[in-house]
């Protein structure tokens, strides 16, 4: 019996050569997309989850509010892990990172720069599921100078991973032994180093300092249900630990510092939230965002339905078709129960066909997405561990579905009505299928919004005034192998024809990297409720002209009055910040450290305000900046202006050889600032993508829909061209149904897709209002794109002979 | 008002191709009533269908009032055809979705005439054929021969100049089949030229001449009393 069905429905499939492929090929390509975005979901959220013990791994958080400044951390102080082990019985382990940023190895007579490097405790292999391929995992970091390297690392510099016991040469002079190779730190973890160095090797590792946070630390509990016990002990744990130090150093008590409005506090992150739920100050890379989860998931779902949806729909639509057919086979005596199974059958072929196609397409493009979405996906086994249950399910489920409707609804015909014609009501016929048209088309509608508000919002993004020219400015990012002479340098670049201007320090407002917050008070009385506190940069006098900062009031500095050493210049965020309406000659007192008293302040003047300047996401509010003039030798920035940079780089160049060695790394602001929207643009592409691919799908299903229409109403179209229908007439007839549903799913969809991305946009403290004109377009283009794909087969009715209509019964 | 010469109609199928007219020549003259008959798929509805402008020739002149149509493309000779021509078929082709009324107006709808004089129209021809008390009915409510009525006051509203009929009495039995003859025979006296394909040698004597056809082509012509 079930070969007859197999055989029956390939014979179908085949006569609708048409019918089929479009249903095939909308099934595919839905399937295909959401397939890819299931990629990418399951990939967000695999994020850790390779640490076998990622359930008990927690990172400690710091959250610190003074006065009214609030700041949340990733890292805490650094004798933190040591101590909560010992205090706590059900703390298994701990385990510090720190970021050591850039350094230099020597690889024979060069010196690579690498960028992932850290420094790690001991304990890192036993928190950590990070496999040693060579080397003790106990103790590979336990002796100072020591260093375990990746995989590929090892590779890189040896071309073997066979290395235990060689000798590296970091930062030019420092020996470090190789004491371990790891496997590569998987893609999905939260943080991605080559090279971890022994924490021992950190002198300021072993500080006892409890009033400063800068060590990312996790904690390994016996237990993953002692989290609560836990986060409720710490705040108590750590006034313990930091009481005195406050005395000693704040020259205040814990409930005074209270009292004033300020806290101090501890909390946990579990390991797998860091990914997407986690934006804090010294995060070890560059988090993802839960949001952008549900929205593909969202998208993905959308897709599977539009998909189904035409599937739905094609196959109720030719089923009118076969209506006779269905009467002819009843009054033959064939069982209601037969012709399920065979509409079924026919369905489920259908889907698996799609099924191959788009598991066969979506593991074709995967490279081409991974470049797109900046990931790393790979189908592993264990992804075909999911993938084929998926795909068997997804063939059962979405095949019984979509063929569910048609097989019931035709075997349910009464066999007399059939042959009567009083079913080839055609297509008017098909309420649910109108109601499916209007969700299809009002995703689609809600789709192109949603693309459109997120494509503008990026571009707004890249085109928003900074405060600031992002272009033409070359950063030598690391001048402060220089020592000494990275001011001589910059001087003598400043000499170079092209080069208009040059600034040395390291605080720039597109790296992440160089922050730094200090305390200043409004007055002498060092009250903490009249503090700020900024970001504060030292710069040279140079700052403001090269990177084309604007001053709202005051001046600059200016290196020819000593008593600018005492100057700050301050942004429009902290003069409103700290309520000056006239910022200029306004003093300020800059905490050294230690107990809050005068003499461990500096006072300084303010000599000048600068316009706002984005020098974080645009997610979130400018803060408040204080700079003041210092040699920080952290990069050395030129604004150039010239027609041959080539022969200006090669010049730079040959000038920085005569300084060091070392290669010169260097890179263009306005890249380093689309670098740290890549993110965004690349959400942004995959979205418009995704959309486009739904939209299309819909109008698959919106073409095979108006041949269906225009074929069941082919008699219809014939008489009416016999009566004297033109073909104006007959395409406006046949499209006249569909546009109507379609302007009623603009109606219904565009309000939501307003409150939806208006939602989305709350999420940007710099945004773009949703235009009325987005919804317009979006409105109309559906229009347009249900109208085309109509018109195109109404057209083909329209133009055939009538007698051909007519013969056609 | 038709001349056609050697017509020639062929369709091809995968195996064969089968000749549906083969160098027919007549002519019919306005005013006129003639009668096609001959043998089933001699060609009869093809020429009918041709004549009508439903569809083209393979070969061949036809001249509709001394206009040469042959080469004529579907949207200029569904100009002329709305304007000039009537249809009534063996199966009625009524559209189902629409009432009596609705079926009688449509071609007024396509000649562009005033919503008004629509109905005075319709209302005008739907008495003349006796089916006024069913105007608002669907035609599945109607039996045989009141649908061929109503097909026929559409075929007539837009006062045609000819009327063409293919099998018009085929799906009826003999009464209704006379009326429907009889009204031709009316709408024939009061000036309309009238082509009708019949297997029924009664309803040919309905008509002045009757043209046999064999095979794709005329064999012979009776001219009637
Ligand atoms: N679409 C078509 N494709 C192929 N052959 C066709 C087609 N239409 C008609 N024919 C052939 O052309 C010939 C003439 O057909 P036509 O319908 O004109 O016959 P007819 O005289 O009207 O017959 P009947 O009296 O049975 O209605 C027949 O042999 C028929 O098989
Ligand atoms: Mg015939």
């Amino acid at each position: 019996m079930f070969r007859n069905y197999i055989k029956t429905a390939f014979r179908s499939l085949l006569k609708n050569k048409g019918f089929t492929a479009i249903n095939i090929l909308g099934l595919a390509l839905g399937l295909g997309a959401c397939l890819l975005i299931v990629f990418y979901v399951a990939d967000e959220l695999s994020y850790d989850r390779y640490n076998t013990k990622s359930e008990r791994i927690f990172r400690v958080n710091a959250d610190l509010k003074l006065g009214e400044n609030r700041k949340d951390y990733a890292v805490v102080m650094p004798p933190l892990a040591k101590t909560i082990v010992a205090e706590f019985p059900y703390v298994e382990d701990a385990v510090r990172l720190k970021n050591a940023y850039t350094m230099h190895v020597k690889k024979g007579d060069l010196n690579m720069i690498e960028n992932k490097v850290a420094f790690a405790d001991p304990s890192l292999f036993n928190v950590f599921t990070l496999p040693m391929i060579n080397g003790d995992a106990k103790t590979a970091l336990a002796e100072p100078n020591s260093v375990v390297l990746t995989e590929s690392t090892a590779k890189r510099y040896f071309d073997k991973t066979d290395v235990v016991g060689k000798t590296m040469v970091i930062n030019d002079n420092q020996n470090f032994k190789v004491t371990g190779v790891i496997k590569d730190v998987p893609q999905n973890s939260h943080f991605n180093f080559d090279f971890f160095l022994s924490m021992s090797t950190w002198a300021d590792s072993r500080s006892n300092a409890w009033l400063r946070n800068d060590y990312s630390t996790y904690v390994l509990l016996k237990d993953a249900t002692d989290a609560k016990k836990l986060a409720g002990s710490l705040d108590g744990f750590l006034l313990k630990m930091s009481g005195d130090q406050m005395k000693s150093e704040i020259g205040m008590s814990y409930a005074d510092f209270e009292k004033s409005g300020s806290y101090f506090r501890l909390n946990l992150t579990s390991l797998t939230d860091i990914h997407l739920k986690s934006k804090r100050i010294g995060e070890l890379g560059v988090n993802g965002t839960v949001q952008y989860v549900y929205i593909f998931s969202a998208i993905a779902i959308f897709i599977l339905l539009i998909a189904c949806i035409n599937f739905m729909n094609l196959s109720t639509a030719r089923s009118s078709n076969r209506a006779r057919e269905v009467g002819v086979r009843k009054v033959l005596g064939s069982p209601r129960k037969y012709l399920i199974a065979q509409f079924l059958s026919e369905s489920i072929m259908i889907t698996f066909f799609a099924t191959v196609i788009a598991l066969v397409a979506a593991i074709a493009v995967l490279p081409l997405f991974n470049q797109l979405a900046g990931k790393d996906i790979a189908i592993t086994t264990a992804t075909l561990f999911w993938l084929i249950p998926v795909s068997v399910l997804i063939v059962l489920v979405v095949g019984s579905l979509a063929g569910s409707y048609p097989a019931f609804f035709l075997s349910a015909f009464q066999p007399i009505d059939v042959l009567k014609g009083k079913l080839s009501a055609g297509f008017k016929g098909g309420g649910l299928r109108s109601f499916l048209v209007v969700f299809q088309f009002g995703i689609s509608v809600f789709l192109i919004i949603g693309t459109l508000v997120i494509k503008n919002q990026l571009n707004y993004i890249q085109t928003i005034n900074l405060g600031f020219d992002r272009n033409q400015v070359l950063v030598i990012q690391n001048a402060y192998e220089l020592n000494q002479s990275t001011k001589t340098f910059k001087e003598e670049l400043k000499q170079l024809p092209g080069v208009t201007s040059a600034t040395m320090t390291g605080f720039l407002p597109v790296s992440v990297n160089r922050r730094s917050t200090s305390i200043y008070f409004k007055d002498a009385t060092l009250d903490q409720k009249k503090s700020i506190f900024p970001q504060s940069w030292e710069v040279d006098a140079d700052w403001i002209p090269t990177l084309g900062m604007k001053m709202v009031e005051g001046r600059n500095f200016s290196k020819d009055r000593l008593s600018d050493s005492g100057a700050v210049i301050i942004n429009e965020a902290a003069a409103e910040f700290l309520g000056y309406k006239n910022a200029f000659g306004q003093t300020l007192y800059n905490s050294l450290g230690g107990k809050v008293e005068l003499t461990n302040t500096k006072k300084y003047e303010v000599i000048g305000v600068m316009k706002d300047f984005h020098f974080s996401s645009l997610h979130e509010k400018i803060e408040p900046v204080i700079i003041r003039l210092a040699e920080n030798n952290g990069a050395v920035s030129l604004r150039v202006n010239t027609k041959d940079l080539p022969a200006l780089m090669s010049q730079i160049k040959s000038k920085w050889a005569t300084f060091s060695p070392v290669q010169m790394n260097f890179s263009f602001m306005d890249q380093d600032f689309d670098a740290s929207y890549r993110s965004e643009q690349q959400v942004g592409t995959i979205f418009i993508i995704f959309t486009t691919l739904a939209i299309i799908i819909a109008c698959l299903g919106l073409f095979g829909l108006a041949a269906y229409a225009a074929e069941q109403r082919t008699k219809e179209i014939g008489i009416r061209k016999v009566l004297g229908a033109d073909v104006s007439a007959i395409v406006a007839m046949l499209s006249k149904d569909f546009v109507k549903l379609v302007a009623i799913s603009i109606v219904v969809a565009s309000p939501l897709a307003w409150y939806c991305m208006n939602l989305w946009l709350q999420d940007f403290v710099y945004r773009i209002e949703v235009q009325w004109w987005v919804v317009a377009v979006a409105g109309l283009s559906a229009i347009v794109i249900a109208v085309a794909t109509v018109s195109f087969q109404s057209l083909k009715a329209a133009l055939a002979n009538p007698v051909d209509s007519l013969k056609n019964e | 008002m038709i001349k056609i010469t050697n017509l020639e109609k062929f369709y091809r199928t995968e195996e064969v191709e089968t000749i549906a007219l083969n160098k027919l020549s007549m002519e019919v003259n306005t005013g006129e009533f003639v009668a096609i008959m001959g043998p089933s798929g001699c060609g009869k509805s093809t020429l009918l269908n041709i004549l009508g402008m439903l569809d083209d020739p393979d070969a061949g002149s036809y001249v509709f009032n001394g206009v040469e149509i042959a080469h004529f493309n579907e949207r200029k000779r569904a100009d002329l055809r709305k304007h000039n021509i009537g249809f009534v078929f063996q199966s009625f082709n009524l559209i189902d979705e629409l009432t009596v009324f609705e079926n009688v107006e449509l071609p007024l709808i396509y000649t562009g005439v005033s919503s008004a004089d629509r109905v005075k129209r319709v209302e005008e021809v739907l008495d003349k054929m006796q089916i006024m008390h069913r105007r608002n009915h669907y035609p599945q409510q109607l039996s045989g021969g009141q649908q061929q009525r109503v097909a026929i006051a559409r075929a007539v509203v837009n006062k045609p100049k000819l009327i063409l009929a293919d099998e018009p009495t085929g799906n009826l039995d003999s009464s209704n089949g006379n009326d429907v003859m009889e009204l031709l025979t009316d709408l024939n006296e009061q000036g309309t030229t009238i082509i009708m394909v019949t297997h029924s040698e009664h309803d040919a004597r309905y008509s002045h001449r009757i043209i046999r056809l064999l095979d794709g082509q005329t064999v012979m012509e009776n001219i009637m009393v």
